[in-house]
Protein backbone atom coordinates (compact mmCIF):
# COMPACT_ATOMS: atom_id res chain seq x y z
CA UNK A 1 0.00 0.00 0.00
CA UNK A 2 1.14 3.06 -0.82
CA UNK A 3 1.52 6.72 1.54
CA UNK A 4 -1.11 8.45 -0.18
CA UNK A 5 -3.42 5.35 0.07
CA UNK A 6 -3.10 5.60 3.79
CA UNK A 7 -4.00 9.23 3.52
CA UNK A 8 -6.52 9.27 1.63
CA UNK A 9 -8.18 6.68 2.60
CA UNK A 10 -7.82 8.05 6.31
CA UNK A 11 -9.09 11.26 5.40
CA UNK A 12 -12.35 9.65 4.27
CA UNK A 13 -12.86 7.48 7.31
CA UNK A 14 -12.42 10.19 9.86
CA UNK A 15 -14.67 12.05 7.73
CA UNK A 16 -17.24 9.72 7.76
CA UNK A 17 -17.25 9.68 11.51
CA UNK A 18 -17.44 13.34 11.94
CA UNK A 19 -20.43 13.52 9.78
CA UNK A 20 -21.96 10.45 11.24
CA UNK A 21 -21.74 12.11 15.03
CA UNK A 22 -23.12 15.35 13.58
CA UNK A 23 -26.41 15.33 15.46
CA UNK A 24 -28.87 17.14 12.90
CA UNK A 25 -31.82 15.98 12.27
CA UNK A 26 -33.56 12.89 11.92
CA UNK A 27 -35.15 10.98 8.30
CA UNK A 28 -33.46 13.15 6.05
CA UNK A 29 -29.88 13.23 7.20
CA UNK A 30 -30.18 9.38 7.81
CA UNK A 31 -30.16 9.01 4.15
CA UNK A 32 -27.39 11.44 3.46
CA UNK A 33 -25.71 9.55 5.62
CA UNK A 34 -26.33 6.07 3.97
CA UNK A 35 -25.24 7.37 0.91
CA UNK A 36 -22.16 9.16 2.56
CA UNK A 37 -21.16 5.08 3.55
CA UNK A 38 -21.67 3.98 0.19
CA UNK A 39 -19.66 6.59 -0.75
CA UNK A 40 -16.62 5.92 1.46
CA UNK A 41 -17.10 2.09 0.40
CA UNK A 42 -16.60 3.05 -3.07
CA UNK A 43 -13.89 5.66 -2.18
CA UNK A 44 -11.72 3.34 -0.36
CA UNK A 45 -12.35 0.39 -3.62
CA UNK A 46 -10.97 3.16 -5.87
CA UNK A 47 -7.80 3.90 -3.60
CA UNK A 48 -6.88 0.71 -3.54
CA UNK A 49 -7.57 -0.59 -7.11
CA UNK A 50 -7.49 2.76 -9.01
CA UNK A 51 -6.95 0.66 -12.36
CA UNK A 52 -10.53 -0.37 -11.62
CA UNK A 53 -12.02 3.02 -12.34
CA UNK A 54 -10.26 3.38 -15.76
CA UNK A 55 -12.58 0.18 -15.83
CA UNK A 56 -15.78 1.49 -15.18
CA UNK A 57 -14.60 4.66 -16.68
CA UNK A 58 -14.52 2.78 -20.41
CA UNK A 59 -17.66 1.38 -20.05
CA UNK A 60 -19.23 5.25 -19.88
CA UNK A 61 -17.11 6.19 -22.87
CA UNK A 62 -14.01 8.09 -20.78
CA UNK A 63 -10.32 7.21 -21.37
CA UNK A 64 -9.06 7.22 -18.16
CA UNK A 65 -10.20 6.50 -14.20
CA UNK A 66 -8.72 9.54 -13.15
CA UNK A 67 -11.15 11.56 -16.14
CA UNK A 68 -14.11 10.06 -15.06
CA UNK A 69 -13.02 11.45 -10.61
CA UNK A 70 -12.92 14.64 -12.18
CA UNK A 71 -16.42 14.81 -14.07
CA UNK A 72 -17.96 13.27 -11.16
CA UNK A 73 -16.40 15.40 -8.91
CA UNK A 74 -17.27 18.34 -10.91
CA UNK A 75 -21.17 17.20 -10.57
CA UNK A 76 -20.71 17.07 -6.86
CA UNK A 77 -19.26 20.49 -7.08
CA UNK A 78 -22.43 21.67 -8.39
CA UNK A 79 -24.96 20.02 -6.57
CA UNK A 80 -23.69 21.15 -3.28
CA UNK A 81 -23.10 24.58 -4.55
CA UNK A 82 -26.86 24.81 -5.81
CA UNK A 83 -27.94 23.15 -1.92
CA UNK A 84 -25.66 25.58 -0.19
CA UNK A 85 -27.75 28.16 -2.02
CA UNK A 86 -31.51 27.03 -1.59
CA UNK A 87 -30.36 26.70 2.63
CA UNK A 88 -28.73 30.17 2.42
CA UNK A 89 -31.56 31.40 1.08
CA UNK A 90 -33.85 29.36 3.25
CA UNK A 91 -32.06 31.07 5.79
CA UNK A 92 -32.12 34.39 4.69
CA UNK A 93 -36.42 34.25 5.01
CA UNK A 94 -35.98 32.84 8.74
CA UNK A 95 -34.18 35.53 9.17
CA UNK A 96 -35.94 38.51 7.69
CA UNK A 97 -38.85 36.78 9.43
CA UNK A 98 -37.24 37.06 13.00
CA UNK A 99 -36.49 40.51 12.40
CA UNK A 100 -39.45 41.48 11.13
CA UNK A 101 -40.92 39.95 14.36
CA UNK A 102 -38.82 42.35 15.95
CA UNK A 103 -39.39 45.30 14.44
CA UNK A 104 -43.57 45.13 14.76
CA UNK A 105 -42.71 44.67 18.33
CA UNK A 106 -40.49 47.94 18.82
CA UNK A 107 -42.71 49.78 15.87
CA UNK A 108 -43.29 53.63 17.28
CA UNK A 109 -45.61 55.79 16.62
CA UNK A 110 -46.07 59.69 16.17
CA UNK A 111 -46.87 61.81 18.89
CA UNK A 112 -49.74 63.50 17.40
CA UNK A 113 -50.91 61.38 14.47
CA UNK A 114 -54.00 62.85 14.00
CA UNK A 115 -52.31 66.53 13.83
CA UNK A 116 -51.22 68.50 10.47
CA UNK A 117 -47.24 68.41 10.28
CA UNK B 1 -55.91 70.52 3.40
CA UNK B 2 -58.03 68.51 5.95
CA UNK B 3 -55.97 65.83 7.21
CA UNK B 4 -56.92 62.14 7.54
CA UNK B 5 -60.99 63.38 6.77
CA UNK B 6 -59.84 62.57 3.14
CA UNK B 7 -58.51 58.96 3.52
CA UNK B 8 -58.94 57.41 6.89
CA UNK B 9 -58.99 53.89 5.67
CA UNK B 10 -55.98 54.31 3.69
CA UNK B 11 -52.29 53.24 4.90
CA UNK B 12 -49.10 54.39 2.35
CA UNK B 13 -45.85 52.00 3.28
CA UNK B 14 -42.97 53.48 2.85
CA UNK B 15 -39.49 51.34 3.02
CA UNK B 16 -36.69 53.64 3.91
CA UNK B 17 -32.79 53.27 3.90
CA UNK B 18 -30.55 55.90 4.68
CA UNK B 19 -33.01 58.61 3.56
CA UNK B 20 -32.55 61.00 6.27
CA UNK B 21 -32.05 64.02 4.26
CA UNK B 22 -35.61 63.57 2.27
CA UNK B 23 -38.04 61.14 4.20
CA UNK B 24 -39.12 64.44 5.98
CA UNK B 25 -40.26 66.26 3.05
CA UNK B 26 -41.48 62.62 1.61
CA UNK B 27 -43.44 62.11 4.88
CA UNK B 28 -44.46 65.70 5.15
CA UNK B 29 -46.00 65.83 1.01
CA UNK B 30 -48.15 62.50 1.97
CA UNK B 31 -49.37 64.19 4.74
CA UNK B 32 -50.89 66.94 3.08
CA UNK B 33 -53.72 63.74 1.79
CA UNK B 34 -53.13 60.81 3.74
CA UNK B 35 -52.95 60.56 7.82
CA UNK B 36 -51.73 57.27 7.99
CA UNK B 37 -48.00 56.61 6.98
CA UNK B 38 -45.64 53.73 7.88
CA UNK B 39 -41.96 54.53 7.23
CA UNK B 40 -40.05 50.79 7.79
CA UNK B 41 -36.45 51.90 8.49
CA UNK B 42 -34.56 49.11 6.80
CA UNK B 43 -31.95 49.11 9.50
CA UNK B 44 -30.25 52.69 8.65
CA UNK B 45 -28.01 54.48 10.59
CA UNK B 46 -28.32 58.45 9.40
CA UNK B 47 -31.42 59.16 11.34
CA UNK B 48 -33.73 58.03 8.73
CA UNK B 49 -36.49 56.89 11.58
CA UNK B 50 -36.13 60.11 13.91
CA UNK B 51 -36.91 62.49 10.62
CA UNK B 52 -39.79 60.38 9.55
CA UNK B 53 -41.23 60.09 13.06
CA UNK B 54 -40.55 64.05 13.73
CA UNK B 55 -42.76 64.37 10.60
CA UNK B 56 -45.74 62.53 11.44
CA UNK B 57 -44.78 58.52 10.41
CA UNK B 58 -45.28 55.71 12.16
CA UNK B 59 -41.76 53.88 12.32
CA UNK B 60 -40.97 49.78 12.26
CA UNK B 61 -37.06 49.95 12.48
CA UNK B 62 -35.92 46.61 11.06
CA UNK B 63 -32.90 45.73 13.30
CA UNK B 64 -30.44 44.88 10.44
CA UNK B 65 -30.81 46.25 7.00
CA UNK B 66 -33.20 43.26 4.84
CA UNK B 67 -33.32 44.91 1.50
CA UNK B 68 -36.39 46.57 -0.20
CA UNK B 69 -39.10 43.39 -0.31
CA UNK B 70 -38.63 42.95 2.97
CA UNK B 71 -39.44 46.24 4.44
CA UNK B 72 -42.35 46.20 2.48
CA UNK B 73 -43.59 42.83 3.61
CA UNK B 74 -42.83 44.44 7.21
CA UNK B 75 -45.16 48.20 6.35
CA UNK B 76 -47.80 46.08 4.80
CA UNK B 77 -48.39 43.81 7.64
CA UNK B 78 -47.94 46.72 10.48
CA UNK B 79 -50.82 48.53 8.25
CA UNK B 80 -53.33 45.74 8.05
CA UNK B 81 -52.82 44.89 11.61
CA UNK B 82 -54.01 48.70 12.19
CA UNK B 83 -57.98 48.96 12.69
CA UNK B 84 -60.02 49.96 9.77
CA UNK B 85 -57.05 49.48 7.61
CA UNK B 86 -58.88 49.09 3.81
CA UNK B 87 -56.30 50.28 1.33
CA UNK B 88 -52.94 50.18 1.40
CA UNK B 89 -50.05 51.75 -0.81
CA UNK B 90 -46.42 51.45 -1.10
CA UNK B 91 -44.48 54.48 -2.33
CA UNK B 92 -40.71 55.11 -2.57
CA UNK B 93 -38.58 57.28 0.33
CA UNK B 94 -36.47 58.82 -2.26
CA UNK B 95 -39.52 61.51 -3.22
CA UNK B 96 -39.46 60.48 -6.98
CA UNK B 97 -43.10 59.49 -6.66
CA UNK B 98 -45.78 61.88 -6.65
CA UNK B 99 -48.84 61.96 -4.10
CA UNK B 100 -51.11 63.10 -6.78
CA UNK B 101 -51.08 59.76 -8.30
CA UNK B 102 -51.49 57.74 -5.47
CA UNK B 103 -54.84 59.49 -4.87
CA UNK B 104 -55.74 58.92 -9.02
CA UNK B 105 -54.73 55.38 -8.25
CA UNK B 106 -56.85 54.91 -5.31
CA UNK B 107 -59.67 56.58 -7.30
CA UNK B 108 -59.08 53.94 -10.62
CA UNK B 109 -58.88 50.86 -7.30
CA UNK B 110 -62.26 52.09 -6.24
CA UNK B 111 -64.30 53.23 -9.49
CA UNK B 112 -63.12 49.72 -12.03
CA UNK B 113 -62.88 47.55 -8.92
CA UNK B 114 -60.12 46.32 -8.73
CA UNK B 115 -57.87 44.13 -6.02
CA UNK B 116 -54.55 46.68 -7.36
CA UNK B 117 -53.05 48.74 -9.27
CA UNK B 118 -49.72 49.28 -10.38
CA UNK B 119 -47.66 52.78 -11.89
CA UNK B 120 -46.54 52.70 -15.25
CA UNK B 121 -43.98 54.64 -16.71
CA UNK B 122 -45.04 53.99 -20.03
CA UNK B 123 -48.95 53.95 -20.20
CA UNK B 124 -50.29 55.15 -23.14
CA UNK B 125 -52.88 57.89 -21.52
CA UNK B 126 -51.53 61.17 -22.67
CA UNK B 127 -51.49 63.88 -20.41
CA UNK B 128 -48.55 63.32 -17.72
CA UNK B 129 -46.16 63.29 -20.24
CA UNK B 130 -44.35 60.80 -18.35
CA UNK B 131 -43.01 58.22 -20.72
CA UNK B 132 -40.32 60.96 -22.14
CA UNK B 133 -38.52 61.52 -19.24
CA UNK B 134 -37.28 58.20 -18.29
CA UNK B 135 -33.71 57.91 -19.37
CA UNK B 136 -33.56 55.71 -22.69
CA UNK B 137 -30.97 53.03 -21.42
CA UNK B 138 -33.24 52.61 -18.17
CA UNK B 139 -36.25 52.86 -20.59
CA UNK B 140 -34.98 49.98 -22.84
CA UNK B 141 -34.03 47.73 -19.66
CA UNK B 142 -37.47 48.12 -17.73
CA UNK B 143 -39.46 47.27 -20.85
CA UNK B 144 -37.32 44.31 -21.56
CA UNK B 145 -37.99 43.05 -18.18
CA UNK B 146 -41.64 43.77 -18.24
CA UNK B 147 -41.51 41.47 -20.97
CA UNK B 148 -39.05 38.90 -19.59
CA UNK B 149 -41.05 38.31 -17.18
CA UNK B 150 -43.95 35.50 -17.72
CA UNK B 151 -46.83 36.43 -15.09
CA UNK B 152 -45.95 40.52 -16.14
CA UNK B 153 -46.53 39.23 -19.86
CA UNK B 154 -49.87 37.40 -18.99
CA UNK B 155 -51.30 40.19 -17.42
CA UNK B 156 -50.46 42.60 -19.84
CA UNK B 157 -48.56 44.56 -17.65
CA UNK B 158 -46.15 47.14 -19.19
CA UNK B 159 -43.86 48.35 -16.46
CA UNK B 160 -43.27 45.61 -13.82
CA UNK B 161 -40.40 47.67 -11.36
CA UNK B 162 -42.43 50.61 -10.81
CA UNK B 163 -42.35 51.45 -6.72
CA UNK B 164 -46.15 52.58 -6.39
CA UNK B 165 -49.05 50.34 -5.96
CA UNK B 166 -52.03 50.45 -4.53
CA UNK B 167 -54.70 47.59 -3.22
CA UNK B 168 -56.87 46.44 -0.95
CA UNK B 169 -57.06 44.24 1.96
CA UNK B 170 -57.41 41.14 -0.09
CA UNK B 171 -53.96 42.00 -1.77
CA UNK B 172 -52.11 42.83 1.71
CA UNK B 173 -53.55 39.87 3.68
CA UNK B 174 -52.08 37.98 0.98
CA UNK B 175 -49.18 39.39 0.62
CA UNK B 176 -46.38 37.22 1.21
CA UNK B 177 -43.06 38.72 -0.11
CA UNK B 178 -39.90 36.29 0.06
CA UNK B 179 -37.50 38.08 -2.07
CA UNK B 180 -36.19 40.21 0.91
CA UNK B 181 -34.06 42.62 -2.12
CA UNK B 182 -34.83 44.27 -5.27
CA UNK B 183 -36.75 41.14 -6.54
CA UNK B 184 -39.93 41.50 -4.71
CA UNK B 185 -41.42 43.46 -7.75
CA UNK B 186 -41.26 40.74 -9.80
CA UNK B 187 -42.45 38.39 -7.16
CA UNK B 188 -45.30 40.65 -6.41
CA UNK B 189 -46.68 40.51 -10.13
CA UNK B 190 -46.27 36.74 -9.93
CA UNK B 191 -48.20 36.93 -6.51
CA UNK B 192 -51.10 38.74 -8.15
CA UNK B 193 -51.03 35.97 -11.22
CA UNK B 194 -51.42 32.95 -8.66
CA UNK B 195 -54.14 34.24 -6.71
CA UNK B 196 -55.57 36.00 -9.83
CA UNK B 197 -56.39 39.25 -8.40
CA UNK B 198 -58.21 41.86 -10.27
CA UNK B 199 -54.89 44.31 -11.54
CA UNK B 200 -54.62 47.48 -13.44
CA UNK B 201 -52.21 49.91 -14.66
CA UNK B 202 -51.86 53.65 -13.94
CA UNK B 203 -49.76 55.92 -15.44
CA UNK B 204 -47.76 57.76 -13.15
CA UNK B 205 -44.94 60.47 -13.23
CA UNK B 206 -41.32 59.74 -11.93
CA UNK B 207 -39.73 62.36 -11.04
CA UNK B 208 -35.93 61.87 -11.51
CA UNK B 209 -33.82 64.50 -9.26
CA UNK B 210 -30.50 63.74 -8.96
CA UNK B 211 -30.71 62.48 -5.39
CA UNK B 212 -33.22 59.75 -6.68
CA UNK B 213 -30.96 58.70 -9.85
CA UNK B 214 -28.24 58.40 -7.48
CA UNK B 215 -29.93 56.32 -5.20
CA UNK B 216 -31.89 53.87 -7.55
CA UNK B 217 -30.36 50.63 -8.47
CA UNK B 218 -27.88 50.45 -10.80
CA UNK B 219 -29.64 48.29 -13.76
CA UNK B 220 -26.62 45.44 -13.54
CA UNK B 221 -28.90 45.05 -10.21
CA UNK B 222 -31.30 43.67 -13.59
CA UNK B 223 -29.23 40.38 -13.74
CA UNK B 224 -30.09 39.60 -10.16
CA UNK B 225 -33.51 40.17 -10.55
CA UNK B 226 -33.75 38.03 -13.47
CA UNK B 227 -31.51 35.24 -11.89
CA UNK B 228 -34.49 35.47 -8.58
CA UNK B 229 -37.24 35.65 -10.85
CA UNK B 230 -36.25 31.84 -12.38
CA UNK B 231 -35.23 30.59 -9.08
CA UNK B 232 -38.43 31.33 -7.55
CA UNK B 233 -40.59 28.95 -8.18
CA UNK B 234 -38.37 26.10 -6.87
CA UNK B 235 -37.87 27.41 -3.79
CA UNK B 236 -40.04 25.98 -0.95
CA UNK B 237 -42.37 28.52 0.89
Amino acid sequence: MNWIQVLLIGAIVSLLFYLLRSRSSAKTKAWVKVGYLLFVIAAVYAILRPDDTTVVAHWLGVDRGADLIGYVLIVAFIFTTMSTYMRFKDLELKYARLARAVALQSAQQPEHPNESA
Amino acid sequence: MGIDAHYPDVWIVVPAYHEATVIGDVVADLRTEFGNIVVVDDGSRDGTATAALRAGAHVVPHPVNLGQGAAIQTGVEYARAQPGAQVFATFDADGQHRVADVVAMIDRLRRDDLNIVVGTRFGHVSGAGAPARVPALKRIVLKAAAWLSPSSRKLGLTDAHNGLRVFDKRVADGLNLTMNGMSHAGEFIALVAENHWRIGEETVEILYTDYSLAKGQPLLNGVNILFDGLLRGRLSR
